[in-house]
């Protein structure tokens, strides 16, 4: 609370009018500051990286091994059929964007690669629901990293 | 890795099953919330899904 006087600048001073007027209290903003940010955006950055892993630190932990389960599900049917995985320096704006939702699943893009030994094959319709699997994994992942940093910082829980 | 082989409508079960489940523990705290919009969610995967596949089956062919 803030206390506020003013000033009596009136000709006529006895007043009682003016003499009592009275200030509303002006209500204050804390601002937010960066120092308690800087928890909440490490959560959220080790949530990309391991699917979960930001809502185990906070002690979610329904929430925490469904998203490490979801998406790494997700990223193991995408890899096994044999979806395209997009990788860095794409050609156009969807091979960019494709990468970008792809990388979302953190260090679990390395795992898809790793699992895809035979390559994309986007031939056929398995292929093309596997590009669909593993960029939602990734879109997912990142929802859920966003998740953890508003429950971070009390905002959602 | 041994390549799996679904049919469309098991790529669609096993994708609305999964996002519904995340969407159902992100979304909602109480489990009963969470297992009613989860469900929810995966019956408007699938009806959607479904319909959308009829509506685009006149120009399949």
């Amino acid at each position: 609370m803030i206390e506020e006087s003013i000033a009596n600048n009136s000709p006529n001073p006895g007043d009682p009018g003016i003499a009592t007027e009275t200030v509303q209290p002006r209500e204050t903003h804390l601002k937010h500051s960066d120092a308690s940010d800087a928890p909440a955006i490490a959560i959220a950055i080790t949530g990309w990286i391991l699917p979960g892993c930001g809502h185990a630190i906070l002690r979610m932990w329904g929430r925490a091994i469904t998203i490490f389960l979801s998406v790494g599900f997700l990223v193991y049917l995408g890899a096994g059929m044999r979806g395209n995985l997009f990788v860095p320096g794409g050609d156009d704006a969807f091979a960019r964007l494709g990468y970008a939702a792809d990388l979302g699943t953190g260090s679990f893009y390395y795992l898809a690669r790793s699992l895809e030994t035979d390559g994309p094959d986007v031939s056929h319709a398995d292929g093309d629901y596997g590009t669909r699997f593993l960029a939602t994994a990734g879109v997912l992942n990142l929802l859920a990293a966003l998740h953890a940093y508003e429950a971070a910082r009390r905002r959602k829980a | 890795m041994v390549p799996l082989q679904l049919s469309h409508f098991q790529a669609l079960l096993l994708f609305a099953l999964i996002i519904s489940l995340a969407f159902g523990t992100l979304g909602r705290r109480k489990p009963i919330e969470r297992l009613k919009y989860a469900a929810w969610s995966f019956a408007m995967f699938l009806a959607v899904g479904i319909a959308l596949g009829w509506l685009m089956y006149p120009f399949s062919r």
